[in-house]
């Protein structure tokens, strides 16, 4: 990366695995689990953040020395659901099918807590240009595990991939299902959403053991 | 020393100007979108409207609305009527043909009522206003479109089901704010709405039943037509229990209508 | 007959309050206050700490963003001003609105109890500004809004039950977590791993808590059995005419 120094490369590269902000940083885990039941959605959810958290963190940078520290909180959210807000407005006038696909995230983007905690933790201490990195890091590190829980979840519970079906046809009986395969109704339900996410952590964690607790 | 930005003073202020600026920029792009989105929204009735009617652009598997620029025309074509009944308590009160509703109101399309304020006002004890679209489906059968409105999971779910004289269901379409992608969200998908199709609202003795979005339905291909039961989707019970509640409670309410249809008829 | 009316009206409540600790647990069955859920339920004190601080924020701004919505938020609310105010619709700030005075209540509850009880806020007062990021209090006032909960009173009792359900829950992540250091979970299993997959168990037996019936599905229940003892004898015919809903 020639457009980057070393310091601003780590800030993208580190929060894809070893501070990833799903499985280290546990934040934004609410949206995780009630949206991966479909690849699609995973990734409609990830474009959306990248977007919040890229603006809103170099909104806030550019805030931070205005800011009174005594509500800082409140002044975050409201940037965070102004923006939302905009955007959903902005959609729902010259994008009408867009913004009925992407209304059901609204409330989960204003609510993630992954967009608080990088405003909190990096965005009030540094410059437009890192928070912006940051951000992009961070959003982009989230998005490998939503789209990997979402892969799985579609694939094992569904039998599609961004619904085209891949392992035949469950009710003709072709493809896998020919040889008595079905589909794991229960990767479906949202606890499994949890359970996917653990696993994701236990292979992370073996295979880097710097990780592991205690 | 103290900084500047920890003085209750400046808090203060900063607190005003956010809010002024705040409130300002959102509420003049609302007040200037308005009108388009509004647009949007009435076109999308139309499309709504018009799909459970069964005019619509479907391929094979998905769910296609007629085009925003055909909608209008369509509209006018296909839907013959619009009838407005008032109901209270449970009984009809009055019935409107939509050149009366328009004169009574401004000149305001029954299409455009707005459910969920009807159905608030039914529970304040109030009148609730029912619009019925009265048009012809791919067949030529004479299809009656009733709106109706609930709750799902996470938040509101509505829909537009066509039935003929004898409640039958003619076709349908379903829709919500934020039910959870790939579970509940899966209710405006046609795999789900086409099973409607064919399903007896009533029973055999002609009393209201509704449709139960049934788990563990004995019949998933969905051959009984006189069930009263259509397949559940997996995963997604409360999203489905609202479906279920919501045809119940609000189709009930045109069943008087029918009973005149047939009286009439006889 | 008077006592029947408040009999009803508690009815109501018990209902709501139940539903919301189990049924609709915020927890096991929306996955709202995840965050904080994960990060604070090491130690059964802090959880219980962090638990109570919910149940308490949850109870105040449940019914004062009630009372926002009522009369300033929803289509038509601002009629009280007068007939002319009766045609704005101010529900695209409700998001807002609902954040901001959770965020000003957290701080006001802040400075009262550090004010008024030392102790208390030595117990409490760490974990305040982290409820005003807790998606849990957010999603509370957004179910209060979508679900239509219809007086003050109900929607008092809706804050206090979803904050016991999630008390509950955090309460009983914490007590696993402190018992599971004495197993031999694998190595890169341990602290979060586990508790992500115990969560999702967790969850899995709350689902159960679904088939509970409440009032409005009895009521439901009755009247299919009433339809479905119909049958289409002649004889019956007409008393099926007598059961029909509407008349």
């Amino acid at each position: 990366m020639g457009l980057l120094s070393k310091k601003d490369a780590a800030l993208i590269k580190d929060p894809l695995a070893d501070n990833n902000p799903i499985t280290i940083q546990v934040l934004g885990i609410c949206s995780a689990l009630a949206i991966t039941a479909e690849l699609e959605a995973s990734i409609v959810m990830s474009i959306s953040v990248l977007f919040v958290l890229g603006v809103g963190n170099v909104v806030i940078s550019l805030m931070r020395n205005i800011i009174p520290s005594k509500i800082r909180i409140i002044v975050q959210l409201i940037v965070v659901a102004t923006l939302v807000i905009i955007v959903d407005l902005v959609l729902k006038a010259f994008a009408y099918e867009l913004s009925k696909t992407l209304s059901v995230f609204v409330g989960l983007i204003i609510t993630n807590c992954i967009i608080m905690g990088r405003f909190e933790a990096f965005a009030l201490g540094n410059g437009p240009w890192r928070s912006f990195l940051d951000g992009i890091g961070n959003a982009l590190g989230y998005a490998v595990i939503l789209i990997i829980v979402g892969f799985f979840r579609e694939l094992l519970g569904s039998g599609t991939l961004l619904g085209i079906p891949v392992l035949g046809d469950p009710i003709e009986k072709t493809g896998l299902y020919a040889f008595g395969y079905e589909n794991n109704g229960f990767m479906l339900l949202s606890p499994m959403a949890l359970i996917v996410v653990g696993i994701i952590i236990w292979v992370q964690r073996t295979r880097n053991k710097a990780l592991v607790e205690d | 020393m103290e900084k500047r930005t920890d003085k209750n003073s400046y808090t203060v202020i900063f607190a005003i100007i956010m809010v002024l600026v705040v409130g300002s920029l959102l509420a003049y792009l609302a007040a200037s979108l308005k009108p388009t989105i509004t647009e949007n929204q009435r076109l999308e009735k139309q499309q709504n409207i018009l799909y459970a009617m069964g005019v619509n652009n479907n391929d094979e598997s998905s769910a296609v609305f007629v085009s925003t620029e055909e909608a209008p025309k369509l509209f006018s074509d296909k839907v013959s009527e619009q009838i407005v009944l008032e109901v209270k308590d449970g009984k009809m009160i009055s019935q409107m043909t939509r050149q009366e509703y328009m004169d009574a109101n401004n000149g305001q399309e029954p299409y455009l009522i707005d459910v969920k304020k009807q159905k608030s006002n039914a529970k304040d004890g109030k009148a609730r206003k029912l619009p019925l679209f009265v048009g012809k489906n791919k067949e030529g059968k004479t299809v009656y479109v009733a709106p109706i409105y609930g709750k799902g999971l996470w938040d509101a779910i509505w829909g537009y089901v066509a039935i003929d004289e004898n409640m039958v269901v003619q076709g349908a379409y379903f829709d919500h704010k934020g039910e959870t992608p790939g579970l509940g969200a899966n209710i405006k998908q046609r795999y789900f709405m086409d099973d409607f199709y064919g399903e007896h609202l009533l029973t055999e003795s002609g009393a209201f039943k509704g449709i139960t979005v049934a788990k563990g339905n004995a019949d998933p291909k969905n051959e009984d037509k006189m069930d009263n039961e259509v397949d559940a989707i997996a995963g997604a019970t409360i999203t489905g229990d609202g479906v279920s509640a919501m045809i119940k409670s609000d189709l009930k309410l045109y069943k008087p209508y029918f009973d005149n249809l047939k009286k009439q008829a006889n | 007959m008077f006592q029947d009316h408040i009999k009803i009206k508690n009815m109501e409540h018990i209902e709501l309050f139940f539903k919301s600790i189990f049924i609709d647990n915020m927890v096991f069955a929306t996955f709202l206050g995840m965050c904080s859920y994960l990060a604070v339920s090491k130690k059964v004190s802090t959880a219980v700490g962090l638990g109570a601080a919910v149940i308490f924020v949850l109870a105040i701004t449940v019914p004062l963003n009630w009372l926002l919505d009522q009369y300033v938020l929803q289509p038509g609310a601002l009629s009280w001003l007068g007939a002319e105010y009766a045609d704005y619709d101010l529900s695209f700030l409700s998001f807002i609105m609902f954040i901001a005075t959770i965020a000003t209540m957290v701080q006001l509850v802040e400075i009262v109890v550090e004010k008024f009880s030392p102790s208390l806020y030595n117990s409490l007062g760490i974990f305040l500004p982290l409820i005003a990021v807790n998606c849990a209090i957010l999603g509370g006032s957004l179910f209060m809004q979508s679900r239509e909960i219809a007086t003050l009173g109900l929607a008092t009792t809706y804050g206090i039950g979803s904050g016991i359900g999630w008390f509950l829950a955090i309460l009983a992540i914490a007590a696993i977590r402190e018992k599971i250091r004495y197993s031999n979970v694998p190595p890169a299993l341990r602290g979060l791993g586990i508790t992500f997959i115990i969560t999702g168990l967790m969850a899995i037996g709350f689902m159960s808590f679904g088939g509970m019936l409440t009032g409005g599905d009895e009521e439901a229940k009755e009247e299919t059995t009433v339809a479905a003892q119909v049958v289409p004898t002649e004889m019956n015919t007409e008393l099926a005419n007598n059961t029909k809903i509407e008349e």
